[in-house]
């Protein structure tokens, strides 16, 4: 079918869901995205994120189902990133659970709060075991957790890779300027299908939903090397240090009920920092390439929403598990009308 | 015959339910909401600090106010008397209430509250017109100054707040309890299972004030129940008051019926 003849499709946000749906839909349909900013310089809470697939780690706050819908995320990265005109790192080699003595109450009440995962088991580490999987910690920590299930991506290399194959594609760009969804078009144009990506921007045409505040790190550290990502049990946060390649490490993530979309405050900064210092000294030498905070759109109950009303399909709430959740949830959504 | 008992009273205010609860570390909002309801609380502690202002985070704010629970803003994260003062009027302004439950954090890693420079938070807000209830350790003497300066709640600790030990020291707490018996008194942190509320409220605590042992259970919303239930069963036993401990068994059953030869 000639690009003029496919049914024709508009993306509205090219966020994280944007641009998975845009890669599911590209071959059969002729697409256009919409985006408020402009499309090479996102704002999306995406690329702040460490971009873990931790469906095992994230158990422990989610219902099992939607860890299930991670285990399958996790199955259809590869096809995705298999779409890319470049490559994306991509890894499946785990993570590992790290605790300091004293907060050895907090690793046993987060072990007992995994939910099971068909096929899947979590390993208990001593230090000799946490030293085989990431040598550079061996002798800093003496207990921890191995969940081999899990992997992580680079959020700005498929952020990147995704825009260059779309424009390779074809797909038309409507960038920096509000896109206004109404009557079943996009800005008075019509479209067949109309998928509604926008997170938090949709908050007037999606009540309840609401901003959480997240604050991450982005260092270079030439001295440190994992293999995985590392969380390091916390009494507040969820806190992990995800290795990207080269030396760059995503520290994050602080998570606080505001709407504040200000700068970094200087305590999650000193936070997250002493945190990544103690698991491994070398971050002392790091620099630091970026300390950002955004706003990730959940809804009341933490989970993912899905509405199609006529030809309009609405995706939201992803929440902390944009990365983890995204490609189940964009398919689950298009499978309820596009695809 | 049934002993009849008093509310719980905080400065001046009276509230049938004697479990004040936290609104942080749940799950999801939603869970949260709901475990308010099943807990029966009538007074939910929020922290203005977290949510950096409440304007910004109105939405959260909102789910609170949704609950129409009486808020108990608290100065969680502070570690400083000027930061207290700051912190209180702001909530006040915000949450258009006098009360502030007063945290003052002395030692980052237990949370433990500086009990000096809680003393000189503590007069300069009642001062300011607040009606203070101060987070303090279980010292009699910290507490008794408390008093004095005006403090009509005293908030003394269970144990560090999240470890969930339950009451480390109860002889503290009886000895606070018997010296200040006028006072509202309520088991601040450190709770983990519902027994360590009963336990509370059988020393004559008023109420206990909690969030880990809830937000943090399996089940959040179950949970909240049990504790429910556990602040009515203990002051229900408080009230009752429990029989005197002996060192030697004493049958409850007549032994009349028994051949003596069974008897010793």
């Amino acid at each position: 079918m000639s690009q003029t003849n496919k049914p024709r499709v508009a993306i509205v946000g090219f966020g994280l869901t944007g641009r998975v749906a845009a890669l599911m839909l590209a071959e059969q349909y002729q697409l256009s995205v919409f985006e408020r900013d402009l499309v090479a310089a996102p704002a999306s809470v995406g690329t702040l994120a460490a971009a873990m697939l931790a469906p095992m780690a994230e158990s422990v706050i989610c219902e099992q189902d939607l860890a299930e819908q991670g285990l399958h995320a996790m199955a259809l990265w590869p096809e995705l990133l298999a779409k890319l005109d470049a490559p994306v790192f991509f890894q499946q080699q785990g993570t590992v659970i790290v605790a300091h003595q004293q907060d050895r109450g907090d690793l046993l009440s987060f072990q007992r709060r995994l939910k099971p995962l068909a096929g899947h088991q979590a390993q208990n580490l001593d230090g000799h075991g946490i030293g085989a999987l990431e040598p550079e910690l061996a002798g800093r920590f003496h207990q921890g957790l191995y969940l081999p299930c899990e992997g992580q991506l680079d959020n700005l290399a498929f952020y990147a890779a995704s825009l260059r194959t779309l424009q390779n594609r074809g797909v038309r760009f409507h960038e920096g300027a509000e896109a206004h969804i109404a009557q079943g078009r996009v800005n008075g144009e019509a479209f067949d299908w109309i998928i509604d990506c926008r997170g938090l921007d949709a908050k007037k045409d999606s009540p309840g939903l609401r901003g959480v505040r997240g604050e991450v790190a982005r260092i270079y550290a030439p001295e440190v090397s994992l293999q995985r990502p590392v969380r390091l049990m916390h009494p507040r946060y969820p806190l992990y240090i995800a290795p990207k390649p080269n030396h760059e490490f995503v520290i994050g993530a602080t998570e606080i009920e505001s709407q504040d979309r200000g700068d970094i405050t200087v305590r999650s900064t000193l936070e997250l920092l002493s945190a990544a210092y103690t698991v491994h000294s070398g971050f002392a030498e790091g620099r630091v390439m970026s300390l950002r905070a955004g706003l990730r759109p959940a809804y009341k109950d933490n989970r993912p929403h899905i509405s199609v009303t006529d030809n309009v399909i609405r995706i939201n709430g992803l929440y902390r598990h944009g990365f983890l959740l995204a490609p189940a949830v964009v398919q689950h959504a298009l499978q309820q009308g596009v695809l | 015959m049934m002993h009849s008992d008093k509310p719980l009273t905080i400065y001046g205010e009276q509230f049938d339910s004697r479990l004040l609860i936290g609104s942080a570390l749940y799950p999801s909002p939603e869970i949260m909401q709901q475990s308010l309801v099943a807990s029966q609380a009538q007074i939910v502690t929020v922290s203005l600090r977290r949510q950096n202002s409440v304007s910004a985070g109105d939405d959260f704010w909102q789910l609170i106010k949704d609950t129409g629970l009486r808020v108990l803003p608290n100065t969680a994260g502070c570690h400083s008397v000027k930061e207290v003062v700051t912190l209180a009027q702001m909530c006040r302004e915000v949450f258009a209430t006098d009360w502030i439950k007063l945290e003052l954090i002395g030692d980052e890693y237990n949370l433990q509250p500086d009990p000096i420079a809680l003393l000189e938070a503590t007069e300069i807000l009642i001062k300011q017109g607040f009606k203070v209830l101060p987070y303090c350790t279980d010292d009699l003497v910290v507490c008794q100054r408390l008093a004095d300066l005006g403090c009509e709640v005293l908030m003394p600790w269970g144990a560090p707040i999240g470890t969930g030990k339950g009451l480390l020291n109860p002889y503290n707490l009886k000895t606070i309890r018997e010296r200040l018996p006028d006072h509202t008194l309520i088991v601040d942190a450190g709770l983990g299972l519902p027994s360590h509320a009963v336990q509370a409220l059988e020393l004559g605590y008023d109420a206990v004030l909690l969030n880990s042992a809830i937000a943090g259970a399996g089940c959040p919303v179950t949970m909240a129940s049990a504790f429910n239930h556990a602040v009515v069963a203990g002051r229900a036993a408080y009230v009752a008051q429990a029989m005197p401990e002996k060192e030697v068994a004493a049958p409850s059953t007549p032994t009349m019926g028994m051949p003596f030869w069974h008897q010793n």
